[in-house]
């Protein structure tokens, strides 16, 4: 089998004391929709934070579509095909969600720094950002500024954004963070359909068990910065460990 | 992005040809304040490219008037090049030093930026006072010529050519900065006034952008001074001192931040009233500052903003009858 598209090795970080992501490794594959659970306080945001990378780590590497990119800037390993969403949604509330979509697609256009003109640009911006608006069901909501978008539809938003940049891996840091319990099974929904149709590489950090089992294929279950459990669902529901560590924790 | 609506062009051209035909109908202290006024609106416009288009505030704006009026001021004095020559060099000079301020200026973010632009400034301050045998020290440059240089191209020294020069950097300069606001560097740099954050992680470099368009707003900066120095005759520390910094601010602010037209509009604005309230009382400052308050805190939209909000508000019910 080919090289994984996104390979973690032995990656640590270690803030003073505390050791918040401990010897993690996992392959993701192409394809593959991975999500990454633990109770609060076991590292997800941290190993996504080092994935991106915005913290650089202790140790370990980060390898994605066979090349390192371990300690490079957080634009450059955007750069390469790895779009992520925030835990707090991060949009421009200002700009209607078409142009936060176009600004998201012209990141990846090769003249996106025209200083005059560029129309061109920002016509293939345009058809990249409203294809993926529909992609996440957002359409009608085209020109409202972004800023005025109900929660749900802004962490759509943001989706739609990570999506305009045709990534080859998408990152989403708990894309249901925030949400009320309906506005969570209708964002959960428009995921999945979106999901099955895009077929693309998704790395998940998720809190809501529902939402995880209800969308990933496999599961990486973090306790106290380490991997205690990798496989399908179905697998990890039945892993005792997991259950003592985080399921039985919580109902 | 938008429908193009005919009334802006319109409005403009008609704006332009006054400004052309000014010379003719104009008395000659009339057309010296309408040159300094010109000058004085490039300036505050090419600091709106900062503050209103990057969200990036500068307390130390002076650097780039009084770079470019030195510069320019040092090479009429000392070579024979023609003044246009001199002023567009003087302004590209601003320009080039503007790379390594704004490396080190993006190094903070904030008030600090800030901090940091008015320190480069008063830097500069500090070398104008001491290196005498360039800058003249307190006395500054003095009796600096409109030089035609050897093809004595006096179109553009006397007067009135002078003052079509001027009006030409300004009508260039605004549509180079309309142009850079609307193309996609300036697509970007909307997400880094919105959200720098953001922008970042969507995988442009941030720094760069704000790098470049501090550069360019400068550039623009250093032309006006570079302009002012042959039109005063003079360059002196008062052009590289804080208080134009702050004024070029209040400028912006005034007649509304992120319109370009705007600033140029609170140039005028702050030179009439200044020109008006002195004649009446010695603390004109104090009732300037009254205004600007008023402004802040009534219409933070500036001049230019009330002007489209009154244009709309004539303008709604007309269309809602056509539409």
């Amino acid at each position: 089998m080919a090289e994984a598209l996104l390979r973690v090795d032995g990656l640590t970080k270690r803030f003073g004391a505390l050791v918040a992501v401990d010897n993690v490794s996992m392959h993701v594959q192409k394809g593959e929709v991975r999500a990454v659970i633990g109770p609060n306080g076991a590292g997800k945001t941290t190993l996504f934070h080092l994935i991106t990378g915005v913290v650089p780590p202790t140790s370990g590497t980060v390898r994605f579509g066979g090349s390192e990119i371990t300690r490079l800037a957080p634009h450059a390993i955007c750069q390469r095909g790895l779009s992520r969403t925030f835990q707090l949604t991060s949009l421009f509330p200002r700009m209607s969600a078409r142009e936060n979509a176009m600004l998201a697609a012209q990141a990846r256009h090769p003249r996106r720094w025209m200083p005059f003109g560029g129309a061109d640009v920002f016509t293939s911006a345009r058809a990249t950002g409203e294809g993926a608006l529909e992609q996440l069901g957002l359409s009608h909501v085209a020109d409202r500024p972004a800023g005025l978008l109900s929660h749900g539809d802004q962490r759509l938003l943001e989706i739609a954004m990570a999506m305009a940049q045709r990534p080859q891996l998408l990152l989403l840091d708990e894309p249901t963070q925030g949400l009320s319990v309906e506005e969570t099974a209708q964002a959960v929904e428009t995921l999945a359909q979106f999901l099955d149709k895009a077929r693309i590489t998704v790395l998940l950090v998720e809190h809501d068990m529902e939402v995880v089992f209800r969308l990933a294929h496999r599961i990486t279950v973090l306790h106290r910065g380490a991997v205690i459990a990798d496989d399908v669902p179905a697998a990890v529901k039945a892993n005792p460990r997991v259950q003592e560590a985080y399921l039985g924790g919580i109902e | 992005m938008q429908k193009t609506n005919p009334l802006p062009a319109l409005g403009g051209s008609a704006v332009v040809c006054l400004l052309i035909a000014a010379p003719f109908g104009l008395p000659v202290f009339a057309m010296t304040l309408l040159t300094e006024l010109i000058i004085l609106g490039l300036f505050a416009m090419s600091l709106d490219l900062m503050v209103g288009y990057a969200n990036l505030v500068s307390f130390g704006h002076a650097a780039a008037y009084g770079l470019g009026a030195y510069a320019s001021g040092y090479m009429l004095l000392n070579s024979s090049m023609p003044l246009p020559v001199v002023v567009l060099l003087a302004a590209l000079l601003t320009g080039i030093v503007a790379i390594g301020v704004g490396w080190v200026c993006t190094l903070a973010t904030g008030v600090s930026f800030s901090m940091l632009t008015l320190a480069f400034a008063q830097l500069l301050y500090a070398i104008a006072f001491k290196w005498t045998s360039v800058t003249g020290g307190s006395d500054g440059l003095a009796g600096i010529p409109r030089r035609a240089g050897p093809f004595s191209m006096t179109i553009f020294t006397s007067k009135t050519g002078f003052y079509y020069f001027a009006l030409a950097c300004l009508i260039g300069a605004y549509f180079v900065c309309r142009a850079l606001v609307r193309s996609p560097f300036g697509f970007v740099l909307r997400g880094i006034r919105e959200n720098e954050a953001k922008t970042l992680v969507l995988g442009y470099n941030t720094r760069l952008y704000k790098i470049a368009v501090i550069a360019i707003a400068y550039a623009l900066g250093g032309l006006a001074g570079a302009l002012y120095a042959p039109f005063a005759g003079f360059a002196n520390t008062e052009l590289l001192f804080w208080l134009l910094s702050g004024q070029a601010l209040i400028m912006v602010i005034v007649g509304g931040q992120g319109t370009l037209i705007g600033p140029i509009l609170g140039a005028a604005f702050f030179m009439l009233l200044e020109h008006q309230l002195s004649s009446y009382t010695e603390a004109w400052a104090l009732f300037f500052g009254l205004i600007f308050i008023a402004f802040v805190l009534f219409a933070p939209e500036g001049i230019w903003g009330l002007a489209w909000r009154a244009f709309a508000r004539g303008r709604a019910p007309a269309e809602t009858r056509h539409g």
